[in-house]
């Protein structure tokens, strides 16, 4: 049991077949620890577009295990924690394939919690218990007043809200000679509370009937916020729209003549840098200028194309392309590559083959890294991806 | 003829910002905006009328919105007014409140509003970041702003523990400053014994960037008044004044990598300060000023920027995060407000620097204002491809 | 400490339809190259350029924070830049408030930009209005500006025929200006007969797709002879937004001009613009809009434009010798191409199209939709 949210861990657990999303699960052939501290652990078993889910101390093959305290894992099930602060925040951590884990995301409809219907008496006894809380400071200023509420019938009652120095404390007695008194049944009072008749109808037919300052009766839906059921407060209806919308625009881009001579040079399987008359700086790819020199560049030079790996930049994050909107595989391996000829900062960044990430050294002061070479596309047109990635020269 | 002092003083008169946070579907971007206006004149007390010039500014495709000034003109109240737009990337509120201060001083306008936003959840943020890189080379190559070269930087030069405690203490010292702002976006409730285990298990990004050491993903915006010294004493109790600024950019390509020590160029942080300070006369920095308001993307950035904008040596800057000097309280706080990890609008992130450190100058930041006084107050913008924006602000004038 | 800021030297690319053999940044370098030789002004952090105002637009540019892209073509590598997106006549604001400040003393200007690179100019401006209503009923920059062009025919007296003069006015200017786009010269009859856009505006009342760069170096006033033996100043500046909603406004009011008018009147002492300014350049991004403006600035009467065209109102205050707007500059810097002719005109070196003794030119910009948001830049010689 969650107690903060007043769920319990294995209705999680019990209702995912019913929650079970056959369409989300396209592609998804794997199992999934769930270790929720104190409360037991779990393993999530998806393959053919249908599931298990299994309650056992063994998650041996799961490609992610998912570890939370129950009141963060009820939480971020129920949709009252956000998952991602909860990630960000270490209160949820996941051990394993992280990009997996997120494709349990749309495995599995929202659990909601089930819905009770509240008798009269629930509903009496749930609406003054949340009067307090429903008080509006703002709108009592200067106010030194009593509410009665003389609620006939068995399941009613009687009960005094105070209002004084911008507080309201409610008990449960009718005090002499309040400011007001509401007097009615307690299915009417419900009735009422709820939106199902209003004020006018049950005082022009006598079930309702009210004592003291009439003022101050229209003056109660300022007091206090209106009541909403337990469960219900999600539901109300939502007016603000979002708009979403995919912009796309075409451009063609230039590539003006020296981007033009580099990216050409690479349909001939050559990297080009240029040299600044200068100072000696090789740019790759070449720009227009030096930017240290502040003069134009026009001397081309072959450079690589092979070279060592000074820095291995390992993405984790999926990342999505923006020139094509496909987001990529992680984790995937960024180098920054000293070609053959270039030296110092003279760096040339690409990708390196999916498969070699664990066995890059990278390099420091004089010590070279790894030796890697261009994996050439096979049609080449003048562009970034005629260089496939970089792999180990071996 | 070498940088000389301007020809007019000019004062912060006002300061406002919306509350940050992940998603503010219940207002507009015009919406939005107008909280940040309407709290920075109230904070000024001025109507719109008293505004001579705005000046506006963000990152267009971050939103998509083509001159967003045009249809914000329905929150800003540029109705009537000059108005500038100025867009720097990451820097823009820095370059937005600069450019306010060179737009008072001027004589051309006495009281100026620079107001600088981002509703970031209306975008792809990654994807926008990514869209800086060059079409024809870079943009199918680079991963937004995340890297983890700073963190590689640090652990090669202090060892993978140090390294790895002193970002995370940083990072936690950030979190509780958050915890005491009420506007920052995220507040953990992070704790000194959660640190050995955030460090072994938060999610990697990349390398050794985790998704607990990056900055945020906002929805915000932030408005400040300036005007002339006459104006300014005449409609404000608390001036805060602009003494001087610095902004110092670099080329686009990737050529300062810390992997060859003998042949990694300058940081632009470092070079703003040097000159910066070198001009005002100023030797200790870290002495001299009583808070910084820095722009920090991540903890790694945070810890290794202290060392280049305070001019500082060794493991200098490590020893202030170590011995929780960065912390309120401490001998020179760093963000006080919770800094760029807890709250990052970008078009705001960094206008909102110089108006945090102009609440601490003031004494009105709050919860989370800084206890001994604040006389001298420092704020950094970052952006581009590691570009810097440097102000001063004082609390009285005549330096 | 002078209050006026110099332009001492300009240096621009040929207005073209579609530079597909250049990027942006070489356009660039082709203006900054001439200006470092003609005034041999350096990087030096003491002396000489330590600030650098750009103007483009991240839009048309189609990338993210666009300047990442020029930092190096400008110069701007461990040195300011700040760029201004909007047209660019507020940059030139913007850097003669730089100077003016004191902070700085020289300030080099660099704007460009690319209308061929989208497929597209209508789907970049239509990107300017809100997502919720002015873009689903297809706003876009043409379409709200033939809201005002028949506003303003309607109000002005101003015909079909009037707007054809205006462009065949444009064209033959432009002749003579040799950065201008070869546009080409056209008759009436090839203007009355050019077909529809968005009704009232035909395609030949249109600016056509251009692209163009260019770039300026200001200083204050104490070191304009290191310099400059010609330099020409800039003695006002204004500029002012209007409402956003076109049912907001009245399209025709010039009410963002006219308050852009009165600072930088002020600020230049000019009291009858009819009298006190020589070389007049306007941003007429459509025919309707040359007779509208000169109405906005004090030029022409209220209501009056058709019969300022009429009484040959353009030629007789020297409006947009250069070819104007119209002719083709690109959307971004049409205030820049606008103040080019102002000091080309004030240095003398004009050629044919030269104002004999001009002292004073105005240069008019705008941005947005119908003149949303419009800048003047008084100049003197």
């Amino acid at each position: 049991m969650s107690e903060k949210f007043g769920v319990k861990v294995e209705d999680i657990f019990n209702t995912m077949e019913e929650r079970f999303r056959p369409e989300g699960a396209e592609g998804v052939d794997a199992s999934f620890g769930y270790d929720i501290s104190g409360r037991g652990r779990w393993k999530l078993t998806v393959k053919d577009g249908s599931m298990k889910i299994e309650q056992t101390d063994d998650l041996g093959g799961c490609a992610a295990v998912i570890q939370a305290d129950a009141d963060t894992f009820v939480g971020v099930n129920i949709g009252k924690v956000d998952g991602t602060a909860a990630f960000t925040s270490g209160k949820l951590s996941v051990d394993g394939d992280v990009g997996a884990f997120g494709t349990t995301a749309k495995l599995f409809k929202r659990f909601t919690p089930p819905k009770k219907e509240l008798t009269v008496g629930e509903y009496v006894l749930d609406m003054f218990g949340t009067l307090e809380a429903r008080f509006q400071t703002g709108a009592a200023e200067g106010l030194d007043i009593t509410i009665g509420y003389d609620i006939g019938g068995e399941e009613g009652g009687q009960w005094t809200a105070r209002i004084k120095d911008g507080k309201c404390t409610v008990t449960e007695e009718l005090v002499p000679s309040p400011s007001l008194t509401m007097i009615m049944k307690a299915k009417d009072w419900v009735e009422l509370m709820l939106g199902k008749v209003d004020a006018v109808n049950l005082l022009t037919t006598g079930r309702a009937k009210v004592e003291g300052d009439m003022n101050l009766a229209t003056k109660l839906g300022e007091l206090f916020a209106k009541y909403t059921a337990p469960g219900e407060e999600e539901e109300e209806e939502q007016e603000l729209l979002v708009l979403k919308k995919i912009i796309s625009v075409n451009q063609k881009f230039a590539t003006g003549p020296v981007m033009g001579k580099y990216l050409n040079g690479l349909k001939e399987k050559k990297i080009l840098a240029n040299k600044c008359r200068e100072c000696g700086r090789m740019q790759v790819p070449p720009r227009e200028v030096c930017a240290l020199c502040r003069i134009r560049c026009d001397e081309f030079v072959e450079v690589g194309p092979k070279g060592n790996v000074r820095l291995l930049d390992t993405a984790y994050y999926a990342s999505p392309d923006p020139l094509t909107g496909e987001t990529r595989e992680t984790p995937y391996g960024l180098i920054y590559i000293l070609l053959d000829g270039c030296s110092g900062q003279e760096v040339f960044a690409h990708f390196l083959r999916d498969d070699q990430l664990d066995r890059i050294e990278m390099g420091w002061n004089e010590k070279k890294g790894t030796i890697v070479r261009p994996v050439w596309a096979e049609e080449r047109t003048g562009k970034v991806a005629d260089i496939k990635y970089f792999e180990i020269d071996e | 003829m070498a940088h000389r002092k301007k020809n007019r003083n000019v004062g912060v008169i006002g300061v406002g910002q919306t509350k940050h946070s992940s998603h503010r579907e219940d207002v507009n971007q015009a919406e939005m905006i107008h909280e940040a206006v309407r709290e920075a004149l109230d904070d000024a007390g001025l109507k719109m009328d008293d505004i001579d010039c705005l000046v506006h500014g963000n990152m267009e495709l971050f939103e998509m919105i083509h001159q967003p000034d045009l249809w914000h003109a329905l929150g800003t109240g540029a109705y009537g007014k000059n108005t500038f737009r100025l867009t720097t990337g990451g820097t823009t509120g820095a370059t937005l409140f600069c450019a306010g201060d060179n737009l008072v001083a001027s004589g051309m306008y006495d009281v100026t509003m620079v107001i600088g936003f981002e509703k970031l959840q209306e975008g792809h943020t990654t994807g926008g970041i990514t869209n800086m890189a060059d079409p024809l080379w870079t943009r199918s190559i680079q991963t937004g702003a995340l890297t983890g070269t700073c963190a590689y930087d640090l652990i090669q030069e202090f060892g993978e523990e140090r390294a790895n405690q002193v970002a995370m203490m940083y990072r936690i010292i950030m979190d509780q400053h958050a915890g005491l702002n009420p506007k920052a976006h995220r507040a953990f409730g992070l704790e000194w014994d959660q640190m050995d285990h955030l460090i072994k298990t938060s999610a990697r990004l990349v390398g050794e960037l985790k998704i607990i050491d990056m900055c945020s993903q906002s929805d915000g915006a932030c408005a400040v008044i300036m005007a002339t010294e006459e104006k300014a004493k005449e409609l404000s109790d608390n001036p805060v004044w602009i003494r001087d600024h610095i902004t110092v950019h670099r080329e686009e390509s990737f050529t300062m990598l810390g992997y060859d020590q003998a042949t990694v160029p300058p940081l632009t942080h470092k070079v703003a300060a040097e000159a910066l300070f070198k001009r005002n006369g100023i030797s200790k920095p870290a002495d001299y000023f009583d808070v910084f308001e820095m722009y920090d993307p991540s903890s790694w950035w945070g810890v290794d920027w202290l060392r280049a904008f305070f001019l500082l040596e060794g493991d200098e800057h490590l020893k202030l995060v170590e011995e929780k000097e960065i912390a309120i309280g401490g001998k020179i706080p760093v963000n006080p407000s919770g800094g760029v990890i807890a709250s990052n609008p970008i078009g705001a992130t960094a206008l909102v620097r110089p108006a945090e450190a102009c609440l601490q100058v003031r004494g009105d930041a709050g919860p989370h204002q800084i206890p001994t006084p604040v006389n001298h107050a420092l704020a950094s913008g970052f952006g581009g491809t590691m570009w810097t924006v440097l102000i001063m602000l004082e609390k009285e004038l005549g330096w | 400490m002078g209050n006026r800021v110099a332009i001492c030297a300009m240096a621009q690319v040929k207005n073209e339809p579609n530079v597909w053999y250049q990027r942006f940044q070489g356009m660039l370098l082709d203006c900054l190259e001439p200006i470092l030789q003609q005034t041999g002004v350096t990087y030096d952090t003491d002396k000489g350029i330590r600030n650098i105002v750009t103007c483009s637009d991240d839009v048309f540019d189609a990338r993210t924070i666009s300047d990442n892209g020029m930092t190096d073509v400008v110069g701007a590598h461990f040195r300011g830049e700040e760029k201004t997106a909007q047209d660019g006549l507020n940059g030139l604001g913007y850097a003669m408030a730089c100077i003016l400040s004191g902070h700085d003393d020289v300030v080099l200007f660099m704007g460009h930009c690319k209308e061929s690179q989208t497929e597209s100019r209508n789907m970049s401006t239509n990107l300017a209005y809100d997502p919720f209503f002015c873009r689903p009923v297809g706003m876009d920059f043409l379409n709200v500006n033939a809201f005002q062009a028949r506003a303003y025919m309607e109000k002005a007296g101003v015909t079909d025929e009037h707007l054809a003069e205006v462009v065949v006015r444009s064209r033959e200017n432009a002749a003579m200006n040799p950065f201008a786009r070869e546009s080409g010269k056209v008759t009436k009859e090839d203007v009355l007969n050019s077909p529809f856009l968005a009704d009232p505006i035909r395609e030949l009342h249109a600016y056509p797709v251009t692209d163009w760069a260019v770039g300026m170096l200001l200083c204050c006033e104490e070191r304009v002879k290191e310099f400059t033996d010609n330099p020409v100043w800039i003695t006002g500046f204004g500029n002012c937004m209007d409402r956003y909603f076109v049912g907001d406004r009245d399209l025709t009011s010039n009410f963002s001009l006219k308050k852009a008018c009165e600072k930088a009147y002020g600020m230049a002492g000019i009291k009858d613009p009819k009298s006190d300014v020589d070389v007049i350049e306007l941003s007429d991004a459509y025919a309707h809009q040359l007779p509208m403006l000169a109405e906005g600035i004090g030029l022409a009467g209220e209501g009056q434009g058709g019969k300022w065209i009429e009484s040959g109102g353009p030629a007789k205050a020297n409006v947009n010798l250069s070819g104007g707007m119209l002719n083709g500059n690109p959307i971004m810097l049409g205030g820049v191409a606008r103040a080019v002719e102002g000091y080309i005109q004030l240095r003398g070196e004009a050629g044919d199209r030269q104002v004999d003794g001009a002292k004073r030119a105005l240069a008019h910009g705008t941005t947005g939709g119908a003149c949303q948001h419009q800048t003047v830049l008084i100049l003197e010689k």
